[in-house]
């Protein structure tokens, strides 16, 4: 009796659960019981993957104002990369180095970040039911703009052109001197020999993560929620649906834009050119893989959901390195990550626009 | 009520429903002239693209006929023929029997992907065009897991010139030498002293002579009566999930024909690579051609092929002539390319709520007449 | 999904057999074979047969090879059977014409042909003057070690299309 009682509420929580994410929990908690028996130091895989964690949070928590507003899953996360990018070029070109330079990315980053999102907002707008697809080849085509952009504006400071003409960007420029690892190294604890927990990068990601979930609950925050749950409902509550849903765009933008500032300063390097081209669909499948849906998604999907997803991209090299000797990783990584999102797009309990 | 419309109504009304062709005539005759190609030189390369590209394409409208929109799931079709040819080539069948026994190898496999396509497809109603990007993508990682650690090792592989040296995995790039220009090369003619591969052009014939056909029978009038209305064509009978499904799968061993005759065109193998961006480029040519989400024909195939491949031909020139930097060129034609993209999915979604919303108020003002 | 082994499923299953048939029937037509024709001293059944000073030989109709003593080189044909002719002048200076028809096993790559044990004996069986052939392992791993594959996914700049 009391095993049959276990076994339902077991298969309960698994249906609501959703059986993929709880095969990839296990499937990374096997990992990290493995690990030390193949001889990969868990202190350091721990480490790696909170560093991990800390580095790609902010540009999946941006997937939740446009979740809640019913814009669906934002592929167009690139033009909020891209904000965040023009950010980061134009502080260097300023040329204060030091931690200052980051808070000076993100004052520029904002502008750029809130015209952009303004923009997609209105056209995402008037394509709603179709927004996901276009997102994706907006997030495209911005990018490959930005590729010519790159290329043209005159940037001069050495440390970013190209040495032999002396004009256009490099595809790849360091931070070092700027802002590397600003955030990782404020109030770091170091735990052990090869246990170092980034305390500052997830304190920024709980800051930015508590001001949405802050928001969330404000008049405001809770319009959006119900423009995404039940449009008509808030339409004749009198709530401006147009308006919610572009400010979420232009959140979704800006915490684009500052996640990607925030994985440079971990990284170690800006990105330039074809760099945040396909940036949109780990993001996705992390907040999916945490247990959101296309019209659903919590602060606590962002975390469960980044934490599981840099986990296996994080482990998966060094484990299987280690037993098999072939690195299998790459192709984990691309069959979980949209496996995950092919398991949220033929969920049949989100209501199909 | 039907509104007489001017001249210039006319002309303003097809520019509005042609816009993306006509952009692209407009950056053609720009980027013709500064790119400094002799119309020698652009017929010659543009004749060879046609010949390469024109099956993937067509594969593309039984899916838009079935209102499954753009099937971005051709990638499997395309890694079907690509896995054809890797055996073929590992077992050293050349020319004209390689090429259809690759053909042959890779329908079986692109009939199972194609069926496994459609059934998800129909899981995801509403939302076709993303979820067939995703298993795209999702299906590369099972092809690479295929092609990268199962062949040489569990599936076996004879000749080494295709395996890694590490024992498992083709190589990144296979020599087609066997087959190259088999198809070409059977029946060509030179004209103005450019040669024209009559056969492949005569398979093309056929295949756009079979989608013509496929279109009055009974199968194509449901796909139709499907793509139009899903409810109406369930009430009227019509099996609407098999018809979807069946629509895939046509579409996904044509895609996989396809890519063998693109293939053999170029005569060598790009094994991870070529599939992925052969999806996305159709589409974006299929759309230059004037196809929408919804609507697309034979006419939209060869215009696309022909404007599309003369902007791509023409950009890296025009770039350096114009700024300098060859580079800029090929950034500005991957731009236009997903811009196509983007302008035609906004156009069509913006034209669909129009059309909906005039349709209400029509029905509006038809139910206050009776009133 | 039950199969009722109607008329319908009769005419499914023949067309399957004869795209079987049609692709093993390809199979045979297509398959690519190389060629080999040596010139060397061999010994066959016990003697000694020398090297001819100059040979010429031809597969099907393809371009004539002229091979010197001790001399090696290679025909690639396509399907199994085949005819080779052999053109070469004696020491009396009379030139013989020698023309055989020869079959290569189907999943063979390589095969042999021996000129100097076909020329003892025309009409010796294939078997004499004809032998499978393997490439010798080092030759086939000549490609640099450990390629990288190139597996990135990012279909940024495209070169061909």
């Amino acid at each position: 009796m009391n095993f049959e009682k276990l076994k339902a509420s077991i298969q309960d929580m698994v249906r609501s659960f959703g059986l993929p994410r709880v095969i990839i929990a296990l499937f990374l908690l096997v990992l990290f019981i493995l690990a030390p028996f193949v001889g990969v130091n868990v202190g350091t895989s721990l480490s790696d993957t909170l560093n991990r964690f800390g580095m790609n949070a902010v540009m999946v928590l941006a997937m939740v104002p446009m979740i809640h507003s019913g814009c669906g899953l934002n592929f167009g996360l690139p033009l909020g990369i891209i904000a965040g990018l023009l950010g980061a070029t134009l502080s260097l070109q300023i040329n204060i180095p030091g931690p200052f330079s980051f808070v000076l990315a993100i004052l520029l980053a904002t502008p750029f970040a809130v015209i952009l999102g303004w923009g997609y907002g209105q056209l995402l707008n008037r394509v709603k039911g179709g927004e996901m697809m276009i997102a994706t080849y907006v997030g495209f085509s911005s990018v490959a703009f930005m590729c010519i952009m790159w290329l043209l504006l005159p940037f001069s400071n050495p440390t970013m052109v190209w040495g032999y003409s002396g004009s256009g960007l490099r595809t790849t420029i360091s931070v070092e001197g700027y802002y590397l690892h600003v955030l990782n190294n404020l109030l770091s604890i170091r735990l052990s020999d090869h246990l170092v927990i980034p305390t500052g990068m997830i304190l920024f990601f709980a800051l930015l993560a508590f001001i949405i979930w802050a928001f969330l609950h404000t008049k405001t925050g809770t319009a959006m929620t119900a423009v995404g749950s039940n449009p008509v409902f808030a339409r004749a509550s009198g709530i401006n649906v147009d308006r919610i849903r572009t400010l979420s765009v232009v959140m979704s933008t800006w915490l684009g834009a500052l996640g990607i500032l925030v994985y440079q300063q971990s990284f170690g390097f800006i990105q330039l050119y074809m760099g945040p081209f396909y940036m949109a669909l780990p993001a996705v499948s992390a907040i999916l893989i945490g247990g959101a849906s296309v019209n659903k998604a919590s602060i606590l999907n962002v975390v469960i959901g980044t934490f599981l997803f840099q986990g296996i991209v994080t482990m998966t090299p060094s484990v299987m390195n280690s037993m098999i000797h072939t690195d299998m990783s790459e192709v984990i990584r691309i069959v979980v990550s949209n496996g995950m999102i092919l398991y949220a797009l033929t969920r049949k309990t989100e209501a199909v626009r | 009520m039907k509104l007489q419309m001017t001249n210039t109504q006319k002309v303003l009304r097809f520019m509005a429903n042609n816009t993306v062709p006509i952009l692209f005539l407009v950056i053609c005759a720009f980027g013709i002239p500064l790119s400094g190609y002799s119309a020698n030189y652009l017929f010659s390369e543009i004749i060879i693209r046609i010949v390469r590209n024109s099956f993937l394409i067509v594969s593309l409208l039984i899916p838009i006929l079935a209102g499954m929109g753009l099937n971005f799931g051709m990638t499997l079709g395309a890694m079907a023929g690509q896995i054809g040819l890797i055996f073929i080539s590992d077992w050293g069948i050349v020319g004209i029997p390689g090429m259809l026994l690759a053909m042959i190898i890779s329908t079986p496999i692109s009939i199972l992907l194609g069926w496994w396509c459609g059934k998800i497809l129909n899981m995801a109603k509403g939302r076709e065009m993303v979820t067939s990007y995703i298993i795209g993508f999702f299906m590369n990682g099972i092809y690479q897991l295929i092609v990268l650690y199962g062949m040489g090792a569990v599936i076996p592989i004879r000749s080494n010139a295709l395996v890694l040296p590490r024992g498992y995995g083709i190589r990144n790039t296979v020599n087609l030498i066997g087959i190259r220009k088999s198809l070409d090369n059977l029946l060509t003619i030179r004209l103005f002293g450019i040669p024209i591969p009559l056969a492949t052009f005569a398979l093309i014939t056929l295949l756009c002579l079979f989608v013509l056909w496929f279109k009055k029978t009974k199968l194509g009038q449901d796909m139709r009566a499907v793509g139009q209305d899903m409810e109406v064509a369930r009430a009227a009978g019509i099996r609407v999930e098999h018809t979807r499904i069946i629509s895939i799968i046509i579409s996904t061993v044509f895609a996989g024909y396809g890519m063998i005759v693109y293939l053999q065109n170029i005569g060598t193998l790009n094994t991870y690579n070529s599939h992925m961006q052969i999806g996305m480029f159709s589409v974006a040519a299929l759309l230059v051609g004037g196809a929408t989400v919804a609507k697309a024909n034979i006419r939209n195939v060869f215009l696309g092929v022909i404007l599309f491949h003369l902007m791509f031909i023409v950009s890296p020139m025009a770039g350096k002539n114009l700024i300098g930097q060859a580079q800029l060129g090929e950034y500005f034609r991957v731009f236009v390319s997903y811009g196509v993209i983007t302008i035609s999915l906004v156009l069509y979604e913006v034209r669909k709520r129009r059309d909906e919303n005039i349709a209400g108020l029509e029905l509006a003002a038809e139910q206050e007449v009776k009133a | 999904m039950s199969i009722t082994f109607n008329r319908k499923t009769w005419i499914r299953l023949a067309i399957i057999v004869l795209i079987l048939a049609f692709s093993v029937f390809l199979f045979f037509i297509g398959r690519q074979h190389t060629v080999l024709v040596d010139n060397k001293t061999i010994t066959v059944n016990g003697t000694e047969v020398k090297a001819l000073q100059l040979v010429e030989v031809q597969i099907n109709k393809l371009d004539a090879l002229e091979l010197a003593a001790r001399d090696r080189d290679k025909f690639e044909v396509t399907g199994q059977t085949h005819e080779v002719k052999v053109v070469y002048t004696d020491s009396n200076w009379e030139e013989h014409v020698i023309t055989r028809k020869f079959k290569i096993p189907l999943m063979q790559d390589m095969v042999m042909i021996l000129i100097p044990a076909l020329v003892a004996d025309a009409q010796a069986d294939q078997s004499v003057w004809l032998e499978n052939y393997e490439p010798p392992t080092y030759a086939m791993t000549a490609a640099p070690d450990e390629e990288t594959v190139i597996t990135d996914d990012l279909a940024g700049l495209i070169t061909e299309l």
